[in-house]
């Protein structure tokens, strides 16, 4: 069955009432437990796991898909409004996010963050269904090396969030690097740094780290340099996006989109590197008025770009799980156990055995996409009023939110001890003008490059050359090269032509 | 004191239009838990995660608990969430834990300060028989070229599977050791999880790649994969031999089971133990068990103990002859 | 208007930064030490890449502490400058509500606990209404808690409170 009429039986499928129903149940669903910070997709989708129950398969699959999607729109808003990242693919949209709200314009932030998680679902969901199983293909010749390789040019990205000092901004870094060791090694077992503390034996969460470094860091900053009486105006600012905000979102949209999916279609990729890939080139390819915007005021290219590359991310991740049954994220993995509660085995025959159930499912993802989009630009006006609370009850109940994420979904009061503990460490840094975002990027990108880096090796009986005899490896590292030299030598260039 | 009734929970998950929530625990048998805590020390989606989402279908549609929560630590083939369990739950009634010989193994090997030893041994439930694929593509046609691979230089032989210790690694390691070469010169490459492992069997990445049969079952189906040998007593699939067929005097299994927190009561002991009996009795855990094409290796109370006491003494020798503990 | 200089900016605190770098980086090589060696993957084993990290931490917190010495970076710094004084007062309630979290939500369960530090942290920034506070602290974390124990079966820490319901 070719795409095209796969759509179309899918699409016949899926708009029923009670398929819309639980589509519209499932993307309400996902936007809340997106906006709660701690509870991603994967967990709220094993806890509805009991509807396969009760519901037939097309309707359960309509359901998770609009809370996965849903998930992602939300994850965005408490990025943007309280600089606190709901899930790790939002942690890049706080760094402009948080700063636009900030200098009222709310609005437009959240706006193109929707807009954004609309043209990216709809790329995504494209790629699903026209070019997945040929980009999964691809995807499979990437091992270790390549990986490796690909988190080396995402380590170039760092550069775009250093800040003033570029040995302040490396040791943010090198703090980040330094709690993603944390924990069991996966190639020998052994723990390490874990100070004989059993909870720390499966690591530090980096989301974790992220609402401490942000929002708890600068509570605490916020505090230490209090006025009493001085009450602190946000301002709320326009809504709407202007004419302006369109020019400079569509670009960063388009390519977000474009980068994010097949990032998520690796199976060992995921949501965090196309946004931080995202971030650097729009700090790079922004025009030359608006380049001061960023890291200051907020640039809108800065929530645009990630955004979407977060959700178009998402949408490639499940490219594997549906072409091979491969469950390459948490939430792949509990969909390929809710597929075998109906006894379907995902494999790769999955398309051709099940095509009205596949072909369903995508087409509810092009719904659930719209339903979210007309969903959440309404509620853009309600969720830019949380700036307008007062200061004391706003900061209160930012701290309550990080500890309900923290404490609630691991019970530990290891974790609400590192929160507070790294929340102050935060204090300091904001306070000796250390960047943040550097501790969050070596975090996620650390513990990745070690283990490709030492299962490229394995593979390659320790012959470090793996990494330039084999072709998309030397590849992605010509690109991180160009990456990191090309800006200085195209103003070098520039310049001597100038004269 | 923490625990709601059944009834008041679902009414207010009624109420909250989540009708769905409660709807199995109408089915009143001789319900063991209201609510019972399902803990899973791996990712979600692999084995362990799929044998206790199982037991939650087949459980609570019979009646045997009201409500199931998940929570999945994964990691170092579960020493990363035994802690977590031992720490977390210690005492509770209402707690439970998938684990199996992947878990004996790894904590030996990591020399974890948290063993198996130190959680409550309920019932084995599964035992599941490993196969060693290669990529469709591959010019390995059978087991006798892998043998002869690895004979030739086990270092060549990029071999794909779980996490470092585990029963994959270990297979391996007795393989090369059947050999008379040292098990410490295997080329083994510990995947997080079974997506990016298959995907790295799939891609070529690795040689070949050794993990439980039915992880593979839908790649080898498809063609995607070819099925060497496996390392059951008994063919497991018709086309592909055993290792002993083969000449390789080497059985194991992945056995699967249920583990209680430690300091629990000897009355809830017995009540998890009571479920576990009850819940292999069930014809719907007979069929589910036919369905997912795993192996019944029901065994509780003292036998379990029994047999738990004998595996890690078996595979602690096991460990240490290949170098691994 | 010119604010008094907090006492923290001085060069004597970016030394101090530059030395708790250093110790950050000692802790770390002195972990990937106590990291068993393992018989497997000579090349690189599990203990290179914490030593890398240690010694990148030693030289860049070496690097601060000279930069420290050389009269600091903080008095570059305009906002750390022009920074009201230290509110004693704003940290220590914070603060303490920081440790009630930690200390009572095992115990007395998180409704309460939470409830407490939501008081404690609208006092630091200057509320002057706690009965108000109370009533916001006790809406909000019990909503949180029956919108996540009864929808979603996730336990986020029950305790007295919780128990009664």
């Amino acid at each position: 069955m070719d795409a095209i009429s796969g759509l179309a039986m899918g699409f016949g499928n899926a708009l029923t009432p009670i398929n819309l129903g639980w589509a519209l149940l499932g993307c309400f669903l996902g936007t809340a437990i997106g906006v709660l910070p701690g509870l991603g997709p994967a967990l709220t989708i094993a806890l509805l796991l009991p509807v396969t129950f009760q519901v037939e398969a097309t309707g359960a699959f309509i359901l998770f898909c609009g809370v996965f999607y849903g998930a992602m729109y939300g994850g965005s808003t408490t990025s943007i409004l309280l600089n606190t990242p709901g899930e790790s693919g939002s942690i890049i949209t706080a760094l402009e996010g948080a700063k636009m709200a900030r200098h009222g314009r709310a609005g437009p932030a959240l706006v193109t963050a929707a807009i954004g998680s609309f043209v990216a679902g709809t790329v995504g969901t494209l790629g699903i269904s026209f070019v997945g199983p040929l980009v999964v293909e691809v995807a499979l010749k990437l091992g270790p090396a390549e990986y490796f390789s690909l988190m080396l040019l995402c380590f170039v990205t760092v550069s775009a969030v250093l800040g003033g000092s570029a040995l302040r901004g490396l040791t943010s870094l090198g703090f980040g690097l330094m709690l993603g060791l944390v924990g069991i090694d996966l190639q020998t077992g052994q723990p390490r740094l874990t100070f004989g503390i059993p909870e720390l034996l499966d690591g530090v969460n980096v989301v974790l780290v992220a609402v401490a470094l942000f929002a708890v860091g600068e509570t605490l900053h916020l505090a230490w340099r209090h006025v009493e009486g001085n009450q602190e105006v946000r301002p709320v600012g326009r809504l709407w996006m202007s004419a302006g905000d369109w020019r400079r979102s569509i670009g960063p949209w388009l390519r977000g989109s474009f980068l994010g999916f097949p990032f998520g279609v690796l199976p060992a990729g995921g949501t965090e590197m196309p946004t931080m890939l995202s971030y650097y080139a729009e700090r790079k390819l922004v025009k030359p008025e608006h380049a001061g915007e960023f890291g200051t005021t907020g640039a809108i290219e800065g929530v645009a770009g990630p955004e979407a590359a977060n959700n178009a991310a998402a949408a490639g991740v499940l490219v594997p799980m549906l072409t091979l049954g491969l469950p390459t994220s948490a939430t792949a993995a509990i969909m390929l156990s809710a597929f075998q509660s109906y006894g379907i085995q995902p494999g790769p025959l999955l398309f051709t055995q099940q095509p009205v159930l596949v072909w369903t499912l995508i087409a509810s993802l092009y719904i659930a996409n719209v339903m979210l989009v007309v969903l959440n630009l309404p509620l853009v006006g309600l969720w830019a009023r949380i700036l307008k609370i007062p200061t004391p009850q706003l900061y209160a109940g930012i701290l309550v939110f990080a500890t309900i994420g923290t404490y609630g979904i691991s019970n530990s009061v290891t974790d609400l001890v590192l929160l507070y503990g790294i929340g102050i460490i935060a204090m300091f840094m904001r306070r000796f003008d250390f960047p943040t975002a550097p501790v969050v990027i070596g975090m996620i990108l650390g513990p990745m490059a070690e283990q490709a880096l030492r299962q490229a090796l394995t593979i390659s009986q320790g012959d470090w050359s793996t990494f330039v005899t084999r072709p998309i490896s030397l590849g992605i590292l010509l690109v991180a090269v160009l990456a990191l030299s090309g800006p200085r030598l195209w103003g070098a260039w520039r310049a001597r032509a100038a004269r | 004191m923490t625990r709601f009734t059944p009834g008041r929970r679902q009414i207010l998950a009624g109420a909250a239009a989540l009708p769905f929530l409660g709807a199995a625990a109408r089915a009143q048998g001789s319900q063991r838990y209201s609510s019972l805590n399902m803990f899973i020390p791996a990712a979600p989606g692999g084995g362990w995660d799929g044998l206790g989402r199982a037991i939650e279908q087949v459980a609570r549609q019979a009646g045997l608990v009201g409500s199931m929560q998940f929570e999945n630590v994964g990691g170092a083939g579960g020493a990363v969430g035994l802690p977590r369990f031992v720490a977390q739950r210690r005492g509770r009634p209402d707690a439970l834990m998938v684990a199996g010989a992947v878990m004996v193994g790894a904590t030996l090997t990591n020399k974890s300060p948290v063993g198996i030893r130190d959680v409550t041994p309920i019932a084995r439930l599964t035992e599941e028989t490993l196969a060693v694929v290669v990529p469709a593509n591959s010019e390995i046609r059978d087991i006798k070229g892998l043998m002869d691979a690895l004979k030739a230089n086990p270092g060549t032989v990029a071999v794909g599977g779980g996490s470092a210790g585990g029963i994959d690694h270990i297979l391996l390691g007795l393989m090369i050791k059947s050999l008379g070469r040292n098990a410490r010169e295997a080329s083994y490459v510990a995947f997080a999880g079974g997506g990016p492992a298959q995907a790295a069997i799939l891609g070529g990445q690795v040689k070949a790649g050794i993990s439980g049969y039915s992880e593979f079952a839908e790649q080898i189906k498809a063609g995607r994969m070819r099925v060497l040998a496996t390392s059951g007593e008994q063919r497991i699939d018709p086309q592909a031999p055993t290792l002993k067929e083969s000449g390789i005097d080497i059985v194991l299994g992945n056995w699967r089971g249920l583990f209680a927190p430690p300091g629990i009561s000897a009355d809830a002991r017995a009540n998890h133990i009571r479920f576990a009996t009850e819940l292999n009795a069930l014809p719907a855990w007979k069929q589910l068990l036919e369905t997912r094409g795993w192996e019944n290796a029901f065994l509780a109370g003292e036998g379990f103990d029994e047999f738990l006491k004998r595996d890690i003494e078996a595979t602690t020798a096991v460990l240490k002859e290949i170098g691994l503990a | 208007m010119k604010q008094p200089i907090a006492p923290a900016g001085t060069p004597g605190a970016d030394l101090a930064v530059g030395l708790f770098v250093m110790l950050l980086g000692a802790l770390t090589l002195y972990a990937a030490c106590a990291i068993p060696d393992s018989p497997l993957y000579a090349q690189v084993g599990a203990k290179a890449v914490p030593y890398l990290v240690g010694v990148i931490l030693v030289l860049l917190g070496g690097g601060l502490s000279a930069v420290a010495l050389r009269g600091g970076w903080s008095r570059d710094n305009e906002e750390a400058m022009a920074a009201p004084p230290t509110n004693w007062r704003a940290l220590a309630l914070l603060g303490a509500g920081l440790l009630v979290q930690v200390a009572l939500i095992g115990w007395l369960g998180f409704v309460i606990a939470a409830t407490i530090q939501y008081v404690l942290v609208c006092a630091a920034f200057g509320s002057r209404r706690p009965v108000r506070d109370l009533a916001i602290g006790i809406a909000v974390t019990l909503g949180a808690y029956l919108g996540f124990s009864r929808l979603l079966g996730v336990n986020i820490g029950a305790g007295v409170l919780e128990g009664l319901l």
